[in-house]
This record gives structure tokens, C-alpha cells and sequence, in this order.
């Protein structure tokens, strides 16, 4: 394979989901990944994954490890369908079409964010694409996050540096504002910085909601800083409030992102704002939408009556512990389940399609690799904010197994033997 | 039975206003997807005497597909709890999917529920050029429909540009790059500058001569920017506008403003009841149809579709942010805005029209006002904005009432009438349609509209898409539950149940242009832009 630079990539390696890469090519290998941060350089690695198929732990062929995976699913009472990372949107379709045909359930790594899915379904939500923070936002608050560590690249590209139409000298006409909850700190280089203990996040939520509202709250400690901070909100032409969707080392308080959201949507009025909730990468927005969009549910459906039920408190975690599952079809990277999930698959017979497939921990009874969305396959993939890119292959698909062909092999076998 | 290529759809009473065939006993003859003049006494036959034949339904403004309704789908998971769409028992083709309905089905349901309606070709009518990518998968997930988009442009910063720096063959090139890029069928206007100002942290605007960040830059000069561009492109489909003030009283102003604006220009103003008010803002409502109608009647340059307002569940979905936010403040209902960057806005409110609520009473007679008192039926279509005023599935009820004038005085009875005096339907319309004129609205007059040459007629070359209804006395009923519909020669119902799903075709257009622009757009996508310009669009 010839030496070559590709540029305009997407990068899964979070949900910024740049799509300013350029990859070179080296002797069929990923040399450099331009642009990318390290969490990008280090998901697009130097391209090589294993080509294995394993039925029972012995190599076998594609047609018979489409076989046996049919056999261990159509044997199943209570399958399950699990959307792990770096797939595409088309490959998240066929999925859902097998957990459909087999009446199964299904979850993805979107699950991982469910609290601020429950909560966007109870109250809507004030959003905007990442790129109309570039345009507008004069006021930025990391609300317990420095997205360095998780979304390196977020301030760079979306909301704080970057130039923007009413932003014309980028970071200069910003105002960036760190409110820390305990140990989730917001960036260091903040121009403000506000301190809230965890125990009172929720109630520091409520009392600015209220006060944006001209609702009398009372102003003492410990809630005093957070309700001066709405003095700057209410200031600011455009307010970004940025918060992390997805779970950090300690648990946040259940109710506190409908309190993002509510005060977000209070301040729609007095100024604009929009919540910006970071999601992790592997094309898990995309999960969220083709559900969305196929069964009507964005994460946790059931299809065990012969049609979509939404089960958000018995997603695959849930269903695993408590050993409602007797099959697993996972499909995507291994590596990118939630703790949760894969520690109750080792109990089951499962099927694994997807990059380093045969080397799951849990043994899978039939593992199929395939190649990585965006580094060896084509398709779409969601950016967090739910903008969808297209993903260009730097290395050849040639080489290497195709999710997308596998998946729809599997689904046609399904398809065909009933 | 399969379906034959050749099929005789024998002795039916053949609606085909394109052709001025109303309510004539007659063959209709399907061979390899399309109509033909004539087949061989010896093809395979379906004995539909008694029935009423008609072209399928064309839906010319709906919300089916596309990043803003998968937001509503997404909020709206009470709803599809409650209305579980099973996998149809199908006969052959594609295996059939399971799905859920509500005011935003899933879109596979969308598909089998349109073709349920006798509708085999649909319109989504507002697509951020950013999304495009997904409203085409979209599409691709809806079974049984001919489907396209149109693009949203009109509060794009890269336009307004344009028309701050008086290029308006720039414009024109834009507009042509972004339909070709976004694979899109026509260029939809939504509140024309009032989404930008919202963005900007503004309220919205006010009328034609506000300006837009420069005083070039006005509601006015939007219009006519991309009306003539739709025109000088010569596009199947005029520009499609979504007026600014929707939902006000007294927009009705704003409206024939904006007509006159583009006087003797092709335009379709959709959703038209939704800008029909009389009236002043934040006090006294009253119906505007009259004027606004009397105005179309007179212009045949000018088509609209209706948005009928009908009672029950609805969710309000559209690209003007601004609105959705007062209909947040008013109603206390959830509430999703999402400012899409440097093109557009959404917002999304759940609603319920109620017969005992003033306003939707009045909303509900504007809309009955305006297909009641329209001149010409192939310029008016039926819609109801689904799924903002009503979703698809109560066309029927729509159609009984345009038809049936005791049903409706009846109906009228029922609702509250505080802000009725002055409607002419108190007047007492007597006007009762035909089931020609219906024809005329639901599929002859969108597919002329739409510019589909291949749709909405029954002469040699069609698209065999045919719908067969048994008569009923009640016409909800009759148009709810067609016997046979076919889909591209194809019987997709049978008998009253869906048998078979195929894929329906993307319509799209790709007009020429000065390339010059690309260098210009890539230009501000490299400055602004959080999507590299050639990850832009959808192009496969």
C-alpha cells in the first residue's frame, strides 16, 4: 500500500469529533495523526488490529461464525443487542434491525449518559451546535469540568478560543468561568472561579434558576457565590454552560442535570444560553439518534413484546446483573464498554463483531474482528452536539473485515431463517 | 397475491383532475412502474368496480425526517409508550420493522402509516444544510414514500453576507452549491432574518424593513434574494416561506406584506393559517383569512398550503426558535432550542389543540376559512404542518370536513367561540367539496406544485402510485382505510392491510452554477466553521 496523507478525518477518539485530522499512511501503517491530541493520536494508534475470527476459542470462517452467531441468538429467550464504540451509524441501523427481528433488547454506550437523557426528556432542553458557541458565546462556564482531560480539544476548537462571528479575537472576547464541585474542578486558566460543595450543587442550581426568575431566594452560605454568578450570566449576550454528561470517579447527584437544564432554559429570556453536555466518542450520539429514530427511544429498549419499549432503569447493565440476559450480541469495541456491561457478559454466551473482537475479556463464544469506524471504515458518525460527519478511511478496508459487511450478514441470516 | 408487472386496475371510478377526469368508470393499466395507455386483454387484473381510483396522496410540508424531528421524537418518549407500532405481517420484499407512533412516529412507522393513508410521496419540509447528512438516513429508514427536503436557507450568515454586500448572484450560486451539496429539493425560507436575530440575542423581528445586523439586510430583501434565485435557477419547486410572526394576532399584515414583495413572482407560502390572523399583538385575536385569501385568489403566481390547526395532540416543531420560546413561556410546556450554527435555528414545544380553547377554536376556523373560500383548489393545498397543527393521520378527518358541511356546521357548534365573530365560517359556508377538488389538493395540485411531472396523474408515463378507496357516506372513514394502495406498481396494500414495504426514491435536485462561490464558501468555512467544508453536505 503506497504512502499518502488523508485529510478532513473525523476523529472518534471523544465526542468533539474533530474533523481537522490529517492522517499519514506509511507503509500501511498510521504514522501521524496531524491535529490530533493525544486522546486522538492515541485512539487512531498506528492502524494495525487483529484479523481474527474464533468460534468457541478455535479460528473458524465468516459463514460459520455467522452460523453459529445465529444459533446462539435464535437459542436465546431474552438476547441482547449491545452498540459499544467505534462503529458507524449505518452498522448502528443493522443492529437494530437484528435486535427487532429477534426481539431482543438493546442498549448502547449512549446509556452512559442517562441521567441527562431523562432529564432532557422530562424538560427539554436550551442547546446549540458546538459551532454557535464558537460564533456567540462571550460568557463560558465549565460547570465541574475542565474539559482538557476528557474533550481536549473542546476549547480550542469550540468554545473558547476559536474565533467566531460575534467573537471576533476569540478568547479575548470571552469571559470563561470555572465553577467547582469539590474535586470537579473546571479549567485552571479561568478568568472566575466559583467553589460549590457537592452536598449543595443541586440547591446552588435551584437558588440561581430562581434568582434569573426575580423569585426572592435567600443569599447566605454555602450558596452565596453561585447566586452572584448569575449577575455574570444575566450580563453576557450569549451564555455556554458546560457541564459532563458522561459518569466521573465519584457519582454526581441524580437530580443535577435537570438543574443544568432548567437554569439553562431559565436564562432563555434575560439573555440566551445553551447547555453544552459533553459526551464521550465512538460514535455513541450516533447510537442515540438511529434509536431515536428507528424505535422512537434513545437508549434501553426492549423489543420483547414485537414492538419498542422504552425500559431507561433496565438498560444493559441493569438487565445483566440481575440475569434477565441468557445471549449478548456486541457489537463495536470491546474495549469501550462500560464496566457494568462487561463484567456481566462473562456469564453468558455472546456474540462479539467489531475491532479487537476476539480479544474480549469476557470470551465471547463467537468473536469476529473487524476494523475501526473512521481509521478503516467509512460511514457516519455524531459529534456530542448531534451534528453528523462523514468518517474517511485512511487505511484501506481491504485489508481488514468490515463491520458493516459482517453486521449485515448477520442481520440477513437472521432475516432469511425465519 | 404477488404483484404482476402488468396489472389492470378494472372498472374503477377513476379520479385524474390532471387530465380533468372526475368520477369516470374506467381501466387504469400499470406496467413496470408507471401508467400506460393500454395492456393486453390477458393481464393479470384487480376488479376495483365500485371503487374510487386516484393518483397517491402527495404531502407537500410535513416534518417526517431530518436532526429538528428526531429531537422531537426524542422528547417525546410518553407518547410512543403509549402508541406501539408491531412489525405488519408482510408478504414479500424488505422484512417489516417495528416502530412507535405518537404526534413523531419512528420512521418506519412514518412510512407504513403514510402509505396506510393512500399517501405514497411526502415532502420534509425543513432540513438544516449542517444535518442533511441525516435527514437522507433518515429517509432511507422510511419505507413506502417518495421523499425529498427542502433545504433551509434565509437565516444562513453566509447569505446575509451576500445581501449586506448587494451580491445577489453570489447569493444565487449559494443557494444553487448548497441544494446540489445537501442533495436537496427546494430552498424553504423560515422566519427570514428572525432566527438570526434570535441567535444574535435579540427578540425576533418585527416586519418586512427590520434590519438584520446591517440595514442592507432586511425580512424584505431575504425574500426577494431567494425567491429569485428559486426562480433564475428555475427550480421544480418555488421557494417555500414560513413567514416572519407566525402565530401572532395580526400577522395577517406581515403576510400580504410579504406577498406583495414578491408580486408576480412564483412563491408557495406555507402553512398559511399559522400567519392569518387579524387583530393586535398581545391583545384582541380575530380571523385574517378572509384578506389573506381574497390576496391568493387574485395572484396565480402564488401557491400556499394550509397548516390546518385540527383538535388533539400536535407538537410543535419548527426552525423558528423564536416562536417556540414564546409558546414555551405561554404554555409552560417542555421546551428544546438548539441554535445551529452559522445556518438556522429549532425549537420544539409538545401542544394540544382543544375545542374549548379560544385560540385553537380560532386557529381550527382560519384554516377552514382558507380552504373553504380558496378560488382555485390546485393552488391551495391540504396540510396540516404535521406535525404541528395535527399530524397526517387526521387528513381524513380533514377531508370530511371540507366535504361535509353538517358534519362541520355540527362541529363548529362545539367549539368555543369567544374569538369567532367575524370568521366566515359563522357565516355559514355552504361550500361542501368534491371528491375531484379533493384529488385536486392532496396529490394533483402538490405534485404540479413540486414540479413532480411524474406524480399526481394517471396518464401514460405516471409513476403507477394509485390509491383505491371503497365509498363511504363518511368520508373520514373512506380516506382513513384505502382498499389497494400501489406504490410504484406495486400493490403495497391489500385489501385495507399494508403487504409489502419497499424503499422509495430520494427526489433531489442539482441546478448549475458559477462555481466561483465554492472558493468564497470554503473561504468562510475555513474562518468560521466547526465542519471542514469538505465534510459539508451529503453527498455520498
Amino acid at each position: 500500500m503506497s504512502d499518502r496523507s488523508v485529510a478532513h478525518v473525523t476523529c472518534l477518539g471523544c465526542g468533539c469529533a474533530c474533523d481537522d485530522i490529517t492522517v499519514v499512511v506509511q507503509r500501511g501503517r498510521v504514522a501521524e495523526a496531524q491535529q490530533a491530541c493525544a486522546l486522538g493520536a492515541a485512539w487512531f494508534g498506528d492502524g494495525r488490529i487483529p484479523d481474527e475470527i474464533r468460534i468457541r476459542g478455535h479460528a473458524g470462517t465468516l459463514e460459520r461464525a455467522v452460523a453459529e452467531a445465529t444459533k446462539v441468538l435464535t437459542d436465546a429467550e431474552r438476547p441482547l443487542v449491545y452498540l459499544a464504540g467505534d462503529i458507524s451509524c449505518e452498522v448502528q441501523r443493522d443492529a437494530v434491525a437484528i435486535a427487532d427481528r429477534l426481539r431482543g433488547a438493546i442498549d448502547s454506550l449512549a446509556g452512559t449518559a442517562a441521567a441527562g437523557l431523562l432529564a432532557a426528556q422530562r424538560r427539554g432542553r436550551a442547546g446549540a451546535t458546538l459551532g454557535e458557541l464558537r460564533q456567540r458565546a462571550d460568557l463560558v462556564v465549565f460547570w465541574g469540568v475542565d474539559p482538557g482531560a476528557r474533550y481536549p480539544r473542546y476549547g480550542a476548537r469550540y468554545a473558547v478560543d476559536a474565533v467566531g462571528l460575534a467573537t471576533p479575537a476569540g478568547r479575548k472576547s470571552r469571559r470563561v468561568i470555572a465553577v467547582d464541585v469539590g474535586d470537579a474542578r473546571g479549567p485552571a486558566d479561568a478568568d472566575g472561579r466559583v467553589t460549590i460543595p457537592p452536598a449543595a450543587e443541586v440547591d446552588a442550581l435551584g437558588a440561581m434558576r430562581a434568582t434569573v426568575q426575580g423569585r426572592l431566594v435567600r443569599t447566605d452560605a454555602p450558596l452565596g457565590t453561585a447566586i452572584a454568578l448569575v449577575h455574570d450570566l444575566t450580563k453576557a449576550r450569549y451564555v455556554a454552560l458546560v457541564a459532563d454528561a458522561e459518569p466521573g470517579p465519584t457519582p454526581s447527584d441524580p437530580d443535577r442535570a435537570e438543574a443544568l437544564i432548567a437554569l439553562a432554559q431559565a436564562l432563555n429570556g434575560p439573555t440566551r444560553c445553551a447547555l453544552s453536555t459533553l459526551r464521550g466518542g465512538g460514535n455513541r450520539s450516533g447510537a442515540d439518534a438511529v434509536l431515536t429514530w428507528q424505535t422512537g427511544f434513545p437508549f434501553a429498549v426492549d423489543f420483547a413484546r414485537g414492538y419498542p419499549i422504552y425500559r431507561p432503569h433496565a438498560g444493559a447493565a441493569e438487565r445483566l446483573a440481575r440475569q434477565e440476559v441468557d445471549a449478548a450480541l456486541v457489537i463495536g469495541a470491546p474495549a469501550t464498554l462500560p464496566d457494568g456491561v462487561a463484567g456481566g457478559l462473562a456469564r453468558i454466551p455472546t456474540v462479539a463483531i467489531g475491532p479487537r473482537a476476539s480479544t474480549a475479556a469476557w470470551k465471547p463464544v463467537v468473536a469476529v474482528d473487524t476494523g475501526v469506524a473512521g481509521i478503516h471504515e467509512g460511514g457516519t458518525a455524531f459529534r456530542m452536539d448531534d451534528v453528523p460527519l462523514p468518517l474517511r478511511p485512511a487505511l484501506g478496508s481491504a485489508d481488514v473485515r468490515s463491520a458493516a459487511v459482517t453486521v449485515r450478514a448477520l442481520r440477513e441470516r437472521l432475516e432469511g431463517g425465519a | 397475491m404477488t404483484t404482476p408487472a402488468r396489472l389492470r386496475l378494472a372498472g374503477g371510478t377513476v379520479y385524474d383532475p390532471a387530465h380533468g377526469v372526475d368520477g369516470v368508470v374506467r381501466d387504469v393499466c400499470i406496467e413496470g412502474g408507471r401508467i400506460v395507455a393500454e395492456l393486453p386483454a390477458g393481464a393479470p387484473r384487480l376488479d376495483v368496480r365500485g371503487m374510487v381510483v386516484m393518483p397517491g396522496g402527495v404531502d407537500i410540508h410535513a416534518h417526517v425526517a431530518g436532526s429538528s424531528v428526531n429531537h422531537a421524537r426524542r422528547l417525546l418518549p410518553e407518547e410512543h409508550t403509549a402508541d406501539p407500532v408491531p412489525a405488519p405481517p408482510l408478504a414479500d420484499g424488505p422484512p417489516p420493522r417495528s416502530g412507535t407512533g405518537g404526534t413523531v412516529p419512528s420512521t418506519f412507522a412514518t412510512g407504513y402509516r403514510y402509505a396506510g393513508l393512500g399517501y405514497t410521496t411526502a415532502m420534509e419540509a425543513a432540513v438544516a444544510p449542517l444535518a442533511a447528512r441525516q435527514a437522507h438516513a433518515e429517509l432511507d429508514d422510511t419505507p413506502l414514500i417518495d421523499s425529498g427536503f427542502f433545504v433551509l436557507l434565509g437565516n444562513d450568515d453566509y447569505l446575509l453576507r451576500q445581501i449586506a454586500a448587494g451580491e445577489a448572484a453570489r447569493a444565487r450560486d449559494y443557494a444553487a452549491w448548497l441544494l446540489g451539496v445537501t442533495r436537496a429539493y427546494a430552498i424553504k425560507i423560515v422566519n427570514p432574518g428572525g432566527v438570526a436575530v434570535w441567535k444574535d440575542g435579540g427578540r425576533n423581528v418585527g416586519g418586512l424593513d427590520d434590519a438584520i445586523g446591517s440595514s442592507a439586510v432586511t425580512p424584505r430583501k431575504i425574500l426577494e434574494t431567494l425567491a429569485g434565485a428559486a426562480n433564475a435557477l428555475a427550480l421544480p419547486h418555488a421557494v417555500h416561506i414560513h413567514c416572519n410572526n407566525l402565530g401572532q394576532a395580526g400577522n395577517v399584515a406581515t403576510t400580504l406584506e410579504s406577498m406583495r414583495a414578491l408580486a408576480g413572482q412564483r412563491a408557495h407560502f406555507t402553512h398559511l393559517q399559522f400567519h392569518s390572523y387579524g387583530g393586535e399583538r398581545g391583545k384582541a385575536w380575530k380571523s385574517g383569512a378572509r384578506d389573506v385569501i381574497e390576496y391568493v385568489n387574485g395572484h396565480p403566481e402564488l401557491s400556499v398550503d394550509v397548516g390546518q390547526v385540527m383538535f388533539g395532540p400536535a407538537t410543535t416543531v419548527t426552525a423558528d426558535g423564536p416562536v417556540e420560546h414564546l409558546l414555551y413561556a405561554s404554555s409552560g410546556r417542555k421546551w428544546v432550542n438548539v441554535d445551529t450554527e452559522l445556518e438556522t435555528g429549532c425549537g420544539i414545544v409538545p401542544y394540544s389543540y382543544r375545542e374549548k380553547a379560544a385560540v385553537s377554536a380560532l386557529q381550527w376556523a382560519v384554516g377552514l376559512e382558507l380552504f373553504l373560500l380558496a378560488k382555485d383548489p390546485w393552488r391551495v393545498v391540504l396540510s396540516t404542518d404535521h406535525p404541528n397543527g395535527g399530524t397526517f393521520l387526521s387528513y381524513p378527518e380533514l377531508i370530511r370536513l371540507l366535504m361535509d358541511r353538517a358534519y362541520r356546521d355540527g362541529r363548529l357548534k362545539g367549539v368555543n367561540q369567544r374569538l369567532l365573530a367575524g370568521s366566515a365560517l359563522l357565516d355559514g359556508l355552504t361550500r361542501e367539496y368534491t371528491l375531484g377538488e379533493i384529488a385536486i389538493v392532496t396529490r394533483a395540485g402538490p405534485a404540479r406544485l413540486l414540479g413532480l411531472s411524474q406524480k399526481g396523474h394517471l396518464g401514460p408515463g405516471a409513476d403507477a402510485d394509485v390509491t383505491v378507496y371503497a365509498p363511504n357516506g363518511d368520508r373520514a372513514k373512506m380516506f382513513a382505510a384505502p382498499r389497494y394502495v400501489i406504490k410504484a406498481g406495486a400493490i403495497v396494500v391489500e385489501e385495507g392491510q399494508l403487504r409489502r414495504a419497499p424503499a422509495g426514491a430520494r427526489l433531489a435536485v442539482r441546478p448549475d452554477y458559477d462555481t466561483a462561490v465554492t472558493k468564497d464558501v470554503k473561504r468562510f468555512f475555513d474562518d468560521y466553521a466547526t465542519v471542514a467544508f469538505e465534510n459539508y453536505g451529503a453527498e455520498p
